[in-house]
C-alpha cells in the first residue's frame, strides 16, 4: 500500500479524499494556489505545497508543478478528485511516466471515453443502447428519411457544435425544411461549418447513472444507480440513490448495470467510473457519456451500500484485486444529496462568493456533510462555488426527504447567499415527493410556483430583531467563557514536557 | 423609541421599542403592545421567545440595510430613526437618480458605458464576473450616465454602487 498520496485538487473533494487517506494510515499532500493558503484542505493535510497563482490554469491545471510537488514530497500516487486534471489523459500518462500511480483508469481508457463521439462509438461497440441518431453530417433528404423512420420530435445538431448553437427541435415534418436551413446557417456563422446531424429527441428525460468499479485484473461490478434529474444550468444539484423510477422497476438496475459494465469493458476500464444514461418516459435508457473519475455525488452510493469508494479507488490503484462480488452489493434505505452552492437561486443562480460570517451545520441522525467551509473563510471567486454536499440517509425515500428538509432548516451560512432555502422548496414540492422527475424539473418548477411567502408572524419577529440591532439596546453578546478542566490542564502540562 | 421601517421594499411601517431586551416590549405600527424574551446566544443571532414560540433571527449588516433571516426566509429591512438625519433613499425613484449596484460580489471585467453616455433601458453598462460566470449589468431606465465608480479589474462587493444614471 502507498505511504503517501498527493491530492491534486482543492475544495470539498480534496478534504473528502484526505479523510479516507487518514483512515487508511496514508500520508496526504495537499497542493494549493495563492488564494487557497488558508483553505480547509491545506489545513487538514499532513503536508502541503504551493503550486502557483490563483487562476486554475496557473496552478491546479499545471501538470508539471503538480508532479514536481509529488516528487519533492515523495508521494507514490496522485488522487485527482473530479474536475481539473481528473479526466486529462495526458496527466494520467505523465504520472505513469514519472513513476507515480494515477488513482483512476489508464490514459487509454480516458481517451476512449474522452469525446462525446468517441464515447458513443465505444458504447455502440460495447452493445450499450445510444440515443438513435445519424452520427455523421446528413443532407436534408437524409434528415427527412431519419425523422420519418424514427418519428418526431427530432433534434438537429451542428457537427462542430456546442452551447446550443445550430441546434433545433423539430416537432413536425412540415417544419423540418426551414429548421434545417436555419440551423445550418447558424452553424455556419458560429463554427464556419454548416454540417448537421440528427438525433431522436428524448422528451422530459431522466438522468440516471451507474457507478462501476473494476480492478486491474479484469474484474468489474456495478454499485447501482444514482438519479440526478434535478439540475440547474445543466448541472446536477440534487441526487438520490435509489432512483425513484428504478425503485418502481427493480429490473432496470440490473439491465443498466450490465450495459454500464459492457461500455466500461469496451475501453479496458479499471478503478471507479460512472456511466450516464438518459431515460425516456417509457423507461428505455440510452448511453450518454462516461465520467472516468470519482463523481461529485458518490456519497449517496456510499450511504446506500456502506462502501467507501475512495478507499476502494486507492486499493485498486495499488494493484489489489477487488474482493467484492456483484452479489455482495446490497442497497439499504434511501440516500439524497443536495449540493450547497454559494449562489442566489432567485437571481438566475448567479454565483455569490464572499466571506462567511456565520456557520451552523446540520447535525443529528442520518446526516453526512462533505464540505470545505469554516466560519470566517472567504469563498474565492476563482473557482466553482460548491461549498458542501449535504447528504442524508433514512429507511425510506419519504423519510429521507423529511430528514433533508430538517437538516436544511438547521443549516445556516451567513454573509453570502446559498441555495439552501431553494432546496427546502423543491424537496417539499408534491411532484418531487411523488418522484416525477426530469431534467427540466427546476425550470418547470419556477414556472408553476411562486416564491414562498413568509408567514406574517415571521415579519414581525424580523422587524423586532432589526429594531433591536439598530438601537443596540439588546443584551450584549456574552464573552466566550474560558473553559478550564483537569483534562485541559493535563494536556497543557503534556505540551510543556 | 419609535423607528420607521420598510421590509422587502414594501410599504413604510414603524416599530416602537417600549422596553429593551431581554424582557422586551414593543409595538408594530398602531398594533397592540407585545412582549418578547430576547437573548443573543451567538453574535448576530437573536433568540426570540414570543407567544410561547421560539424563533431564531440572524441579522446581517449590508450596505444601507439589515438582512434578517428566519427559518430560511430572508427579510431586507431598512430601519431608520426618524429623529436622525434621513438617508437619501436608493433605487430608481421615478424621474430621480438611478443607482446601479452589483447584484453579486465579483470582479469588473468590462465597462461598457462612459460618463455622459445616453443609455437605453436594458442597455448593458458593465460586466461583472465571479466563479467563471459573467453577468451583464443593465440600465433599468433610459437616461444619461452621471458617474461610474467601477474600474475594469476592480473587485466589488454585493450592493456596491457601480453606476449612477440621471
Amino acid at each position: 500500500m502507498f505511504r503517501k498520496v498527493l491530492v491534486a485538487n482543492r475544495g470539498e473533494i480534496a478534504v473528502r479524499v484526505i479523510r479516507t487517506l487518514r483512515e487508511m494510515g496514508i500520508g496526504s499532500v495537499a497542493v494549493y494556489s495563492d488564494v487557497d493558503r488558508t483553505s480547509l484542505h491545506v489545513r487538514m493535510a499532513d503536508e502541503a505545497e504551493h503550486i502557483g497563482p490563483s487562476p486554475s490554469a496557473e496552478s491546479y491545471l499545471r501538470i508539471d508543478r503538480i508532479l514536481d510537488a509529488a516528487r519533492r514530497h515523495g508521494a507514490e500516487a496522485v488522487h485527482p478528485g473530479y474536475g481539473f486534471l481528473s479526466e486529462n489523459a495526458d496527466f494520467a500518462a505523465a504520472c505513469e511516466d514519472a513513476g507515480i500511480v494515477f488513482i483512476g483508469p489508464s490514459a487509454a481508457s480516458i481517451r476512449g471515453m474522452g469525446s462525446k463521439t468517441a464515447a458513443r462509438q465505444t458504447a455502440i461497440a460495447g452493445g450499450a443502447p445510444v440515443v438513435p441518431g445519424t452520427d455523421r453530417s446528413v443532407s436534408f433528404e437524409e434528415a427527412r428519411a431519419f425523422a420519418a423512420g424514427h418519428g418526431y420530435p427530432v433534434l438537429l445538431k451542428a457537427v462542430a457544435g456546442g452551447g446550443g448553437k445550430g441546434m433545433r427541435r423539430v416537432d413536425h415534418a412540415s417544419d423540418l425544411e426551414s429548421a434545417f436551413r436555419n440551423a445550418a446557417s447558424e452553424a455556419e456563422r458560429a463554427f464556419r461549418n454548416p454540417e448537421l446531424y440528427v438525433e431522436k429527441l428524448i422528451e422530459r428525460p431522466r438522468h440516471i447513472e451507474i457507478q462501476v468499479l473494476g480492478d486491474r485484473h479484469g474484474h468489474m461490478i456495478h454499485l447501482g444507480e444514482r438519479e440526478c434529474s434535478i439540475q440547474r444550468r445543466h448541472q446536477k444539484v440534487i441526487e438520490e440513490c435509489p432512483s425513484p423510477l428504478v425503485a418502481l422497476h427493480p429490473e432496470m438496475r440490473r439491465a443498466m448495470g450490465e450495459a454500464a459494465i459492457r461500455a466500461a469493458y469496451a475501453v479496458g476500464y479499471y478503478n471507479a467510473g460512472t456511466v450516464e444514461f438518459l431515460v425516456d418516459q417509457n423507461g428505455r435508457f440510452y448511453f450518454l457519456e462516461m465520467n472516468t473519475r470519482l463523481q461529485v455525488e458518490h456519497p449517496i452510493t456510499e450511504l446506500a451500500t456502506g462502501l467507501d469508494l475512495v478507499r476502494l479507488q486507492v486499493e485498486i490503484a495499488a494493484g489489489a484485486p477487488l474482493k467484492l462480488r456483484q452479489e455482495d452489493i446490497r442497497w439499504t434505505g434511501s440516500a439524497i444529496e443536495c449540493r450547497i452552492y454559494a449562489e442566489d437561486p432567485y437571481n438566475n443562480f448567479l454565483p455569490f462568493p464572499g466571506k462567511l460570517t456565520r456557520l451552523t451545520r446540520p447535525l443529528g441522525p442520518g446526516i453526512r456533510l462533505d464540505g470545505c467551509v469554516y466560519d470566517g473563510w472567504t469563498v474565492p471567486m476563482e473557482y466553482d462555488s460548491l461549498l458542501a454536499k449535504l447528504a442524508v440517509w433514512a429507511g425510506t425515500r419519504g423519510e429521507a426527504i423529511d430528514r433533508m428538509i430538517r437538516a436544511l432548516a438547521e443549516y445556516d451560512v451567513g454573509g453570502i447567499r446559498t441555495n439552501i432555502g431553494f432546496f427546502r422548496q423543491i424537496l417539499d414540492d408534491p411532484e418531487f415527493r411523488a418522484g416525477n422527475l426530469h431534467t427540466g424539473f427546476v425550470d418547470e418548477f419556477f414556472g408553476r410556483t411562486a416564491p414562498p411567502a413568509p408567514p406574517p408572524e415571521l415579519a414581525a419577529v424580523a422587524a423586532l430583531a432589526a429594531a433591536l440591532r439598530t438601537t443596540a439596546e439588546a443584551a450584549p453578546a456574552p464573552e466566550p467563557a474560558l473553559r478550564s478542566s483537569r483534562w485541559l490542564d493535563a494536556g497543557r502540562s503534556e505540551l510543556l514536557r | 423609541m419609535k423607528l420607521a421601517l420598510q421590509i422587502n421594499g414594501g410599504p413604510e411601517g414603524s416599530i416602537e421599542i417600549l422596553s429593551p431586551a431581554p424582557a422586551c416590549r414593543f409595538r408594530l405600527g398602531d398594533g397592540p403592545e407585545r412582549a418578547a424574551d430576547v437573548e443573543i446566544p451567538e453574535p448576530g443571532v437573536y433568540s426570540i421567545l414570543m407567544d410561547g414560540r421560539s424563533y431564531e433571527a440572524r441579522v446581517e449588516e449590508h450596505p444601507g440595510l439589515l438582512v434578517v433571516i428566519i427559518d430560511g426566509y430572508r427579510f431586507e429591512i431598512d430601519v431608520r430613526d426618524p429623529r436622525r438625519f434621513r438617508r437619501g433613499s436608493s433605487g430608481a425613484g421615478a424621474g430621480g437618480v438611478q443607482t446601479i449596484s452589483a447584484p453579486m460580489p465579483g470582479k469588473v471585467v468590462r465597462v461598457l458605458a462612459a460618463v455622459g453616455d445616453a443609455v437605453e433601458a436594458g442597455q448593458g453598462l458593465l460586466v461583472v464576473e465571479a466563479m467563471k460566470m459573467q453577468n451583464e449589468i443593465k440600465a433599468l431606465r433610459a437616461g444619461k450616465v452621471a458617474s461610474i465608480s467601477a474600474r475594469e479589474g476592480a473587485t466589488v462587493a454585493a450592493g456596491e454602487v457601480l453606476v449612477t444614471i440621471e
